[in-house]
């Protein structure tokens, strides 16, 4: 999984690019953390270049959440069809903020 | 058995021990005690008197006393004490009889009213043994014959199989309720070879013992002849004739015999007096199978049975069943009834082929409600899906977590050569992941290496999985369902890969399979 990351409108935009799952899970949670301590507190993660997320990818982006709750913002974008079934089974839908673009969820 | 009784005389005074041991010692054998201590001595020693003949007036311990001590006690309470009191001593009879004693003679004794009273209590005595020695012994025999029935229902049941063969084309389930004296219904459910399944259901006419023995004699002659011969109508004549030989009880049995080819969905029936079986078609219409092809079977020998050939449709269900389904009572003795099974099956989802047979019986047993149930009740039911397997893939790993990813891009792979959509791949990509991940992070107690299967199954329109280790045994489909409504910070992190799997995967099944444990899943393609 690589994490391409880039500024805009006073987000952190974050890529993922691959999969979200048990291998590449704790590596990119490393990396989120390492922005957070770095105080980056509003994000926008893109799962456009993402094929599937497990239980593990959830995971993570739950534990940001958290960790944001109060002292910043965490924006989703660009789920495909599949990831999207697994965020409404999961219930993430209503506790995460979903955009179906990087525009929208700029804006 | 007639031994000699033995009679013990309780007197202080041993003249007058000396004059009863006189009158009866011809007959019987004599003990004397000359106290109270003494003779409850001799009562409970190990050569037990079978009378006492006790006089009342003793210093120490009078008579009352010792006949209520002997009475207290368990090993003397039943020997029949009779008390011997002289003229002038005061007579308190109900004080007597209260101790327990059972008789009185006074002094002076006649020798005529002595031998009679003695004879009449020892033979009173020896009845009263006799016939508690009878009734326990009816009470065994019966006891015995309850035995022999439980093992011969025992036996009935074991008889008829519990798990059924295994395709991707067919789907079958069968159950048997007995009723509580035996009933002689049976199924039989069995390959032949790998495209021939075979299938029946049989009633025996009568109950009991002779017809279980019946029963499992006609399941077996099936078997057996089926294993080389794919006419049921010739099977059918070779068992009848098998049948009629011997049958000194005159007992019968109404048989229906299918052979399905599990490739082709052709099916050949012969029905021997049997109720019509259904087709359950896909759009849930009844199709009754109401072709008759001879005589009950087991009453006339040389009797040449016909067949019939129909094929099934992809998605039919052949449901097989005997009259006690639709002969089941109710309270007020009405009938289940033929109507009442044909909603049932019209209404109800085939395809779970195990849950549509225990809904069911489940309604038979609601109808009936207290009534009880007179007769066997069996109940087959076959899905046929008519699908085949058109590719495969068997993907062995190490119980490493980096090997996760292996399985999943030789599924990739696998979904590419086979032209699965997107969607089905990166769900079962998911399923792989959480659960294999569950599999090596809990799975284990050693440190050793352990090999996880992967097995794909491509059928046309579905997809199955099967994932099988020898971790400890756990089923990850049981458990506390995840609460997908709480709010972010009561979200529990854990639970929430097997929420997923289950609602992602269009089925999850788990099975202990000798020491391993096996999970199934299917997707629809």
């Amino acid at each position: 999984m690589l994490l391409t990351n880039s500024e805009k409108n006073g987000y952190m935009v974050i890529e993922f690019e691959g999969s979200l799952d048990t291998a590449t899970s704790p590596a990119a949670e490393k990396e989120i953390n390492a922005f957070i301590d770095e105080g980056v507190s509003k994000f926008v993660f893109n799962f456009d270049k993402t094929k599937y997320m497990s239980s593990s990818g959830l995971r993570v982006l739950l534990a940001t959440a958290k960790k944001l709750k109060g002292k910043g913002e965490l924006k989703i974008s660009n789920l495909n069809a599949v990831i999207e079934e697994v965020f409404d089974v999961s219930g993430f839908s209503s506790i995460l903020n979903v955009y179906k673009t990087e525009e929208e969820a700029l804006s | 058995m007639n031994a000699i009784k033995k009679i013990l005389v309780v007197d202080d005074e041993p003249l007058n021990i000396s004059i009863l041991v006189e009158l009866l010692k011809d007959k019987y054998k004599m003990m004397a005690a000359k106290s109270g201590a003494q003779a409850l001595k001799a009562a409970r020693s190990s050569s037990k008197p079978d009378l006492i003949l006790l006089d009342i007036m003793m210093p120490d311990m009078d008579g009352y006393e010792v006949c209520r001590l002997l009475k207290e006690d368990e090993s003397t309470k039943d020997i029949p004490v009779i008390f011997v009191s002289a003229m002038n001593e005061s007579l308190d009879e109900t004080k007597g009889f209260d101790v327990g004693a059972i008789d009185y003679i006074t002094k002076p004794i006649s020798p005529k009213t002595l031998e009679a009273r003695v004879n009449t209590h020892l033979s009173l005595t020896q009845q009263s043994l006799e016939l508690r020695e009878a009734h326990a012994l009816i009470q065994q025999q019966q006891q015995r014959m309850q035995d022999e029935l439980n093992v011969a229902r025992d036996i009935q049941l074991s008889m008829v199989p519990r798990t059924f063969p295994q395709d991707e084309a067919i789907d079958v389930y069968a159950t048997l309720k007995p009723a509580r004296e035996i009933g002689g219904d049976f199924y039989d459910a069995f390959m032949i070879d790998n495209e021939s399944l075979c299938l029946c259901v049989g009633d025996v006419s009568g109950k009991g013992a002779p017809a279980a023995l019946f029963m499992a004699m006609t399941k077996t002659l099936i078997k057996s002849y089926a294993s080389s011969d794919f006419s049921t109508a010739s099977i059918m004549t070779r068992v009848n004739d098998e049948l009629c030989e011997g049958n000194d009880e005159n007992l019968f049995v109404t048989v229906f015999l299918a052979i399905l080819n599990i490739h082709t969905g052709e099916l050949c029936f012969t029905n021997a007096g049997h109720n019509y079986p259904y087709i359950i078609k896909a759009d849930k219409s009844l199709l009754t199978l109401n072709q008759k092809h001879g005589p009950i079977a087991a009453a006339m020998d040389n009797m040449v049975y016909k067949e019939d050939l129909i094929t099934l449709d992809k998605f039919d269900t052949l449901f097989l069943f005997t009259d006690g389904v639709t002969e089941a009572m109710n309270n007020e003795e009405e009938l289940y009834g033929e109507k009442r099974l044909e909603n049932f099956l019209s209404e109800h989802d085939c395809k779970d082929v195990k849950r549509n047979v225990d809904l069911l019986m489940n309604d038979i047993s609601t109808y009936e409600n207290s009534a009880s149930q007179t007769d066997d009740i069996t109940v087959l039911s076959c899905f046929y899906s008519g699908q085949s397997i058109l590719a495969s893939l068997n993907i062995s790993i190490e119980n490493r977590l980096e090997n996760i990813g292996l399985a999943v891009e030789g599924f990739d792979a696998f979904c590419e050569e086979n032209r699965i959509d997107n969607g089905p791949n990166q769900k079962v990509n998911l399923a792989l992941d959480d659960l294999i991940n569950n599999i090596i992070s809990y799975g284990y107690k050693d440190n050793d290496v352990h090999m996880i299967d992967i097995s794909f199954k491509r059928l046309e329109n579905e997809l199955i999985i099967i994932i099988e280790d020898d971790a400890m045994p756990f089923n990850p489909f049981e458990g506390e369902k995840n609460n997908i409504d709480l709010s972010i910070e009561e979200r529990e992190i854990g639970g929430l890969g097997i929420h997923l799997v289950k609602n992602l995967m269009d089925s999850c099944q788990y099975q202990r399979k000798a020491n391993k444990n096996m999970v199934v899943l299917t997707i629809q393609l």
